[in-house]
This record gives structure tokens, sequence and C-alpha cells, in this order.
């Protein structure tokens, strides 16, 4: 192979992307995206970890009391976000069907020391987003009120679990593991996705356009081809992943070892692209290629995702600075696979590049 | 032949053509594919998924409390003693010492704090679910009821905060008649082995978990719960049905896509286009089998989630979206590459315009902008009303409407074949529309044609600047609005300047205008009397919509703006098209704001 040719045909690939536009269409994406951020957090968060939407609410919400006396009402004297007031269960019902409260609980006679659990029916607006935030509210009034009802009866249990005192933490950070664990991972690999179908688009492309002969006509061979195809797809996973990390960054979300994670991310891309150019130069023709490798694209994913220290782990290992340098040993296990993967292609379109030329 | 017995012979002859392309090679794999899915699947419910393994590292110089989070692979364990820990307390995110937690001060300090926090409680959880008497380490249940409101939003709708309080004493007094309501009945609802059993159960607390469980249909909300159970009725559960039913039809969509490719890739269409049949019955039979098979496909997974089937019918206009969109995108595309990232782009967008106002579904009417919303609905049991379907989906069926015919109008040699650019083949496209006999008609026409493009634009800007401030909102607001109307109106006149510049007079560019400014204000009333009049009452839609009070005047606006985008093309050519759109955008905010600052002030 002469690294010439394949540089060649590389620079040819990345022109044809940009004198299309294509790639305008990618970073249109990216900013759409982006331009989505704050209603992705606020949206994807909650349903991520709906209790962190409270955070979002500074309002105080009323609530509809009703039945016995207890010291449930104390507890709701503690929160200032929370107005109780002591209403009749019919009233109360049908202040909240008007919104004129926000929530109702009915609280039994049962006395706290009881043999029988004290049983409180919680009323909520159905399916909505006022309901939610005030569901987390109550949720901790009523963990209190477990708390106090538990040392009521404490002489009553037999186990005593490990003691740990929390410090104050002032409210839930849930964004936190939401964007390193999950976010930022997917954000990052998705480039290495869209090379892996570029590639299959590439190829298939010469196939189904009879562009092949021509380009064969030169001194370039079939495997000279390929390889520059793969190339000018790798090439973009860095620059596309690095852009992904600099719009997290402009969005205050830093992330640390950058240039490690973007090694992993093109080595683990190279993978896939690899295994797109197989399925490929197997079928040569896009609308088959492109479903057998999405197909395959999932049963890959949920093995590698099954996998301890899977590269998609490593990158938010290396996001949140919590990994020494054992990721270098799953780099370079993933370097062999992609050596081994970039033989098997090499051998792959030699074969087809002598059986038709 | 008549058109239905061709649109069939296409049918059978697409579904046979796309059987010998596809099965031969395919089927095999597929089925080993199939097979290893399900041995991975296995394997990761076996191995659970790693992606958040050793987040956080932890210290510890107690065995005991390294068991409590010995089961969360989030957390590297570190035991040492307590000296040395406190030593190197800032090479772990978490310190416990004798009992005492210490956590440090950054934004990944607190979110394993948090996380610590949670593993404590399931570890206490647990313990106390082996206690014998239950009802003291569990002494309080919670029975929870949903009741469904009953007045609509008209508070939200005018863009006030949810739920704003007013700070009283005396309890609110409901207006409509109280019932009477007997007290929930204190008798034990179940068992205190089922409880106990259910505790065992929910004890791994997977935050995908009601996700999951939320398609294989259990529910919550029919047993009693412990405080710690409780979790938010958020709108999002939903959310996950829309994208169980989306990514499926959008997959298959793109079969359809790539056909029309294929019949562009090498002139293979050739034989296609000389067979005695029409145009329409070419498109339509090629796309029938694949509506069929989303039809199916939806069918299997609404019977498969026991959803009620009426969530069919939301689904329609959105099959037909993406398969028309499918047909301009296949047409359009000049290769493979182009054709994979505009239809990433596409259904990135589509998907924010079907999914972003469902999250709204019970608390905004800009919710009903999706169709989807009306599957949440009908999911919920709530289902909707024909009026609803009709606000809901009338966008999405004129704009598939319009596309097909732009597709069938143009499935012609010479578009098909040509090897323009994007851009220009969207040109071209318009072009073909406009008739060179009766230029005026055609320029009314279109411009009542880009009405509901138009509006879906703007509906989309809506959901994009929903929870931006509020002045701010507007503003942005307006001038996209304003900006994407004119570019709406003028791209007629555009496709005029560059295939027939001869065209372009002074006297044909002040009627065209006129006509363009009509037709664009003929179809604006036309759809927004038929469908949008519930929206237009909320203050957003005042401002987008704003044109409705009196006639006259935005008709002077439409064609002032076609003005002067057509007099920028007039004078400087096509390259002056851009600055003429922003200056008729300006033009076009200016005046808008100085309506809204009538309304508001």
């Amino acid at each position: 192979m002469n690294r010439r040719h394949i540089n060649l045909i590389a620079k040819k690939e990345i022109a044809g992307l940009s004198s299309e536009k294509t790639i305008v269409f990618a970073i249109l994406l990216q900013v759409f995206i982006a331009m989505f951020s704050s209603f992705l957090m606020v949206g994807l968060t909650a349903m991520y970890d709906p209790e962190s939407i409270e955070g979002y609410s500074t309002v105080t919400y009323r609530v509809g009391y009703a039945g016995a006396e207890s010291p449930l009402i104390d507890q709701f004297a503690k929160r200032d976000d929370l107005i109780l007031y002591r209403m009749d269960l019919g009233e109360a019902l049908a202040a909240l069907r008007e919104r004129m409260v926000s929530a109702v609980v009915y609280v039994p006679d049962t006395p706290p020391d009881a043999e029988d659990p004290v049983t409180v029916t919680l009323y909520l607006i159905q399916n909505d987003l006022q309901s939610g935030v005030v569901n987390v509210k109550i949720k901790e009034v009523l963990q209190d009120y477990e708390e106090q009802l538990r040392e009521i009866r404490a002489d009553r249990l037999i186990y005593s679990p490990v003691e740990l005192n929390f410090p104050d933490s002032g409210g839930g950070e849930s964004f936190f593991e939401f964007v390193y664990g999950l976010l930022i991972p997917l954000l990052v690999f998705l480039p290495a996705i869209v090379s892996a179908a570029l590639i299959i688009d590439l190829i298939t492309e010469e196939y189904q356009r009879q562009t092949l002969e021509t380009l064969l006509s030169t001194p370039i061979t079939f495997t000279e081809v390929i390889w520059g195809k793969i190339a000018a797809c790798e090439v973009l996973v860095p620059l596309q992943a690095g852009a992904w990390l600099i719009l997290l960054w402009l969005n205050g979300i830093p992330v640390n070892n950058a240039m490690a994670i973007l090694l992993h991310v093109s080595t683990s891309g190279l993978v896939l692209i690899l295994l797109g150019a197989l399925v490929a130069l197997h079928y040569r023709e896009r609308t088959s290629a492109q479903f057998i490798f999405s197909t395959a694209l999932v049963v890959v994913f949920i093995f590698v995702m099954a996998v301890p220290y899977n590269p998609l782990n490593l990158i938010v290992r290396l996001a949140v600075d919590s990994i020494g340098p054992t990721h270098w040993l799953v780099l370079a296990l993933v370097a062999a696979a992609t050596a081994l993967l970039g033989w098997a292609i090499t051998v792959y379109a030699h074969r087809v590049g002598e059986k038709s030329p | 032949m008549s058109l239905l017995s061709s649109i069939r012979t296409i049918a059978i002859w697409e579904i046979k053509r796309s059987m010998s392309t596809m099965g031969k090679g395919i089927l095999p794999l597929a089925v080993v594919l199939l097979l290893l899915l399900v041995l991975v699947t296995a394997f990761a419910a076996e191995s659970g998924l790693h992606l958040q393994d050793g987040m956080y590292r932890i210290g510890v110089d107690d065995p005991d409390t390294a068991r409590i989070v010995a089961s969360d692979t989030r957390f590297v364990t570190y035991l040492d003693d307590g000296a040395s820990l406190r030593e190197n307390r800032f090479s772990y995110d978490i310190v416990i010492i004798n009992g005492e937690v210490y956590a440090v001060d950054t934004d990944k300090g607190r979110a394993a704090l948090n996380t610590l926090e949670r593993d404590y409680e399931s570890y206490v959880a647990s313990v106390a679910a082996a206690e014998p008497d239950l009802f003291a380490a569990y002494p309080l249940w919670i029975d929870l009821q949903y009741v469904k409101s009953e007045i609509d939003f008209l508070a939200t709708q005018s863009g006030q905060q949810v739920g704003a309080p007013v700070e009283t004493k005396r309890p609110p007094t409901p207006s409509l008649p109280v019932e009477e309501v007997t007290p929930p009945s204190q008798g034990k609802l179940t068992t205190e082995e089922e409880l106990r059993e259910h505790l065992i159960e929910s004890g791994d607390g997977q935050p995908l978990k009601r996700y999951t469980s939320l398609i294989s249909g259990e529910s919550t909300t029919d047993r009693l719960l412990t405080p710690s159970e409780l979790s938010p009725p958020l709108p999002f559960d939903t959310i996950i049905l829309v994208f169980v039913f989306i990514f499926p039809l959008y997959f298959t969509s793109q079969f359809f896509m790539m056909s029309v490719m294929n019949e562009r890739v090498g002139r293979a269409g050739e034989a296609l286009l000389s067979a005695p049949v029409r145009q329409a019955a070419i498109v339509v039979g090629k796309a029938l089998p694949y509506f069929t098979i989303m039809i199916l496909i939806a069918a299997a997974i609404t019977l498969f989630a026991r959803a009620p089937l009426t969530i069919l019918l939301p689904l329609i206009p959105v099959i037909l979206f993406f398969l028309a969109n499918a047909l301009i995108i296949g047409m359009t595309s000049r290769s493979f590459k182009e054709l994979s990232f505009v239809s990433i782009f596409f259904s990135t967008i589509a998907t924010s315009y079907l999914f972003f106002p469902t999250v709204f579904a019970n608390t905004h009417v800009i919710s009903i902008v999706s169709p989807l919303t009306l599957v949440v609905l009908a999911i919920q049991g709530d289902g909707f009303t024909a009026m609803e379907y009709l606000y809901s989906t009338a966008l999405f069926f004129a704009t598939s409407i319009i596309l097909f015919y732009v597709g069938i109008a143009n499935f012609r040699e010479e578009h098909l074949f040509s090897e323009r650019r994007l851009t220009s083949r969207v040109v071209d496209f318009i072009s073909t529309g406009i008739s060179r006999n009766h230029p005026h008609v055609s320029l009314f026409l279109l411009a009542a044609f880009m009405i509901p493009f138009v509006f879906m634009a703007e509906m989309l800007t809506l959901v994009l600047f929903f929870n931006i401030p509020m002045p701010l909102s507007l503003l942005l607001l307006t001038l996209t609005a304003a900006v994407i109307e004119e570019f709406a109106k003028s791209i007629g006149l555009y496709a005029i300047a560059r295939d027939w510049p001869g065209f372009l007079t002074v006297k044909n560019l002040l009627i065209g205008a006129t006509v363009t400014g009509l037709g664009f204000l003929v179809g604006e009333k036309l759809l927004l009397f038929a469908t949008l009049a519930q929206i237009t009452e909320s203050i957003f839609g005042s401002i987008l919509f704003l044109s409705l009070q009196a006639l006259w005047m935005p008709l002077l606006l439409h064609i002032a703006g076609v003005l002067i985008t057509g007099g920028f093309l007039l004078l400087g050519g096509r390259r002056a098209y851009a600055p003429g759109i922003v200056a008729a955008g300006i033009v076009h905010s200016l005046y808008n704001l100085y309506f809204i600052g009538g309304v508001l002030l």
C-alpha cells in the first residue's frame, strides 16, 4: 500500500464532504442540540432522576389537610415551602380539582405507637408537572414523619443498621451524575457512530454508481481506496468529539482528560468504522449494509456495556478524573482488536480487488 | 390502466424488488444477529450495565460500612485505617471515619454524597424489611390517589407560573359545589406478607427501572407505598412510549427513502418512468408497502404495550409525514452521504418537534401541537376529541400532502437524474411549481401552500424559546417568526430570479408581491380559523398570529415584506437575497413589536 495514494483518496472524500455541504448539516445538528441543551438538561435529568426537578421550584405550595390531629402537622410546619390548611376532606378534594391546593393528605386517627401502621392517603393531581414537584416536597415531609414514628416504635425493632452521619449537603447536585455518567459518553460517541455510517455510504456508493472502475484505472489499488475512505471517516471522529467537548465546556461543563478521551473515542470509533467497512464490502448495497450494520451496532453496544472497564465507562471515569493509568491497558487492547480488524479488512479488500478489478 | 390498478402493480413490484435485493443476503445474517441480540441481552442482564462504574472513590475504615456500597458499582471502595484515610483524604471523593461521612466540596463530591445517601437509605430499608415486626420498621404507609383536575389551564396559557401561590392564612374555598366524600377506609388494604414481599423486590433502586416497568404495563398506584417509594408522577413517564413508537417508524421510512434514492442511482428508474403509468401511481405505489408496514408495526407495538388502538389515529399523520419527507430527501440528495446527514438532521428536528411539546402533555395547551400528545393522552386513558385531533394533526396532514404533491410533480427524468446541489434542487422543485403561463396564480398558490411549513417552523421556535425568560423569548420569537415568514414568502421570487430573470420587472414585482402577500394571508387565515384558534388564545399565539385582528394591515405588511426582498433581488441579483430577507425581517419584526407593545402596555 502506498501512503500517498491513501492520502489522496482521504482528501478526495473530505473535499467531497465539504463541497456537498453535508458537513454543514452535521455542524447545524450539533448547534441545534446545543440550543436545546437547557431544555434537554431539565427534561432528560428529570427523566433520569425525577427528584431533581424540585430544585426548579421556588414557589410555596398549598396543601390541604384532612382527618385526625397528628404529629404530621408539626412536620409540615417546619417547611416554609408548604402551607398547610386544615380542611374538610370533601372540600379539600374539590379545592384540589380546582388547583387551589396542590395536594391533599388525609390522616387517620391511628395512634403513633399502635400495632398497625399509620396509613396516610395522599391525593395528587394526575400526571402533571406541578404534582411532580409537590410530590417530592411531601415525600421529604413524610420521610421525616416515618423517622419520627420509627423512633417511637424503636423498642419493637431487633436489628440495628450501621450508623452513618451525613454532613449537611444543602440540596442535591444531581446534574453531575447524569451529565458525566450518561450525556458525555453518549455525545462523545455519537461522531463515531456517524462516521461508521458514513463509511458504508462511501463504499456502497462506489459500487452502486459504478464509479469504481474509473477510480481503479488509476495506479491506486482497491485496498488503498478502502483505506483512504477509512482514513477520511476516522479523521472526523476526534474533530466532532472535540467539538462536543468544547461545546460542553462553553456550557460550563468542564471535562477532564480531554486528550485521553479523544484517543479512546478515536480508537473505538475506528473499530466501528472498520466493522462498517466490512459490512459494506460484503453487501455493496446501501440498504442492506445499513440495515445489517445498525442491527449489529445494537448488539455490539449492549455487549460492550455489559463488560466492565468498557471504553464508554472509561470515558466516564476519565471525564470525572477517577481512573489511574489502567485505561491505557484497555486502550492497548482495543487498539490490538483494531489492528486485527484492520488486517482482516486489508485481506478482504485485497481479495475483492483481485476478483473484480 | 386505471390509477388504482397501476398503484397496485407498482406496489407489488416494489415489494418484490426490495425482497430480491434485501432478502437473500440479509435474512440469514439478520437471524444470526437476532439470536446474538437475545444472547447479549441475557449477558447484559446477568452482568449489569457497566457505564458508570468507578465514578467515585470512597475511603472507609470499617468493613461493615464498606458493605453498604459494595453492590453499587459506581463506587470504588478503599479500606484503610482512619489515620491514613485522614491523611490522604484529598485522593477520595468521600471518606467515612467512625461513621462520620466527609465529602470533598466539589460537584463531584456532592454527587457522590447524594449517591451514598441513597445507597444508605436502601441499606437501612433492607435491614428494616427483615424485622419481624414490620409495622415498627415501616410505621407509615402511603395510599396514593390521583385526582383529575377539571379546569383547563387558562393561567398557564397566558404564560403565568404553574400554581402561583396566594399568601393567605385562610384555607381556600372551592367555587364549585363540594361533594360529600367518605374518608378512606383504614382496614389493612394489603397483608403484611405482601408488603414485605414488595419491599424486598423494590430494594434495588435502578433509575431506569421505572421506565422499563412502564412499558411492560406495571403500575405502582394500586398498592400501598412507603414514603421513600413515592416517585413523582411526571408526564415524562409516558414519553418513553413516544420513543418506542417513533423510532421503529422512522427506521422503516428509511427504507422508502433508500428505495427512492435507488431509482436515481445510475438512472435505474428510467424503466419505471417510461412505464405507461402516471407519476402519482409510481410514488403512491412505492410508498404504499412502507405505509402498510409502518401501520402494522405501530399496531403490533400498541398491542404489545396493551394500549388502546385509537393511538394509531394520531400516528397516521406522523407516518405520512415521515414518508413524505423520506420521498423529498430521497429525491434531492446527491449522494449517499448527503442522504445520511440530511436524514439524521431531519430526524432530530422532527423528533424534537414531536417530543418536546409532549413534555407539557398535561399542563399547557401548546402540547397539542404534537400528535404524540394525543398518544400520551390516549395511553393515560383520557382520550382525545375530534377537535383536538384536528388541531394537532392538521399541520402534519397538510405538509405531508403538499410534500407528496411536490414529489409527484417532480418525479420526472430531468429532476430525478440531475446532479445539482441540494439547495438548488429544492429551488428546482419550487420552480417547477411556477407556471410560465400563469405565474401570478402560481405565486399566490405557492404562498398559500407555504403556510403549513411556516407554522411548523414557528411552532418549533416556540418550543425552542419556551424556557427562556419572558421578555427575551418574546423578542426572539418575534424576530425568528418574521424572518421565517419573509423567507417563505420570497422563495418563489427567488426561484423566478434564478430560472426566469427576464420576468423580474418592476411591474411584475409589484403584482407578484401583491399576489404573494394575498396568498400568504389567505392561507394563513384559512389554516388559523380551521385549526389553531385554541393556540392563538395564548399570549405566545398572539405574537405568532398577531395579524388576525385587522385584515388590511397584515396584507400591507406581507406585501411590503415581499417587495423589500424582491427589490433587493431586482437590484442586487441573487446575491442580495439574504440581506433582503434580513431587511424585510426587521421591518416585519418592528411592525409586530409595535403591535405587541400596544397589546402589552
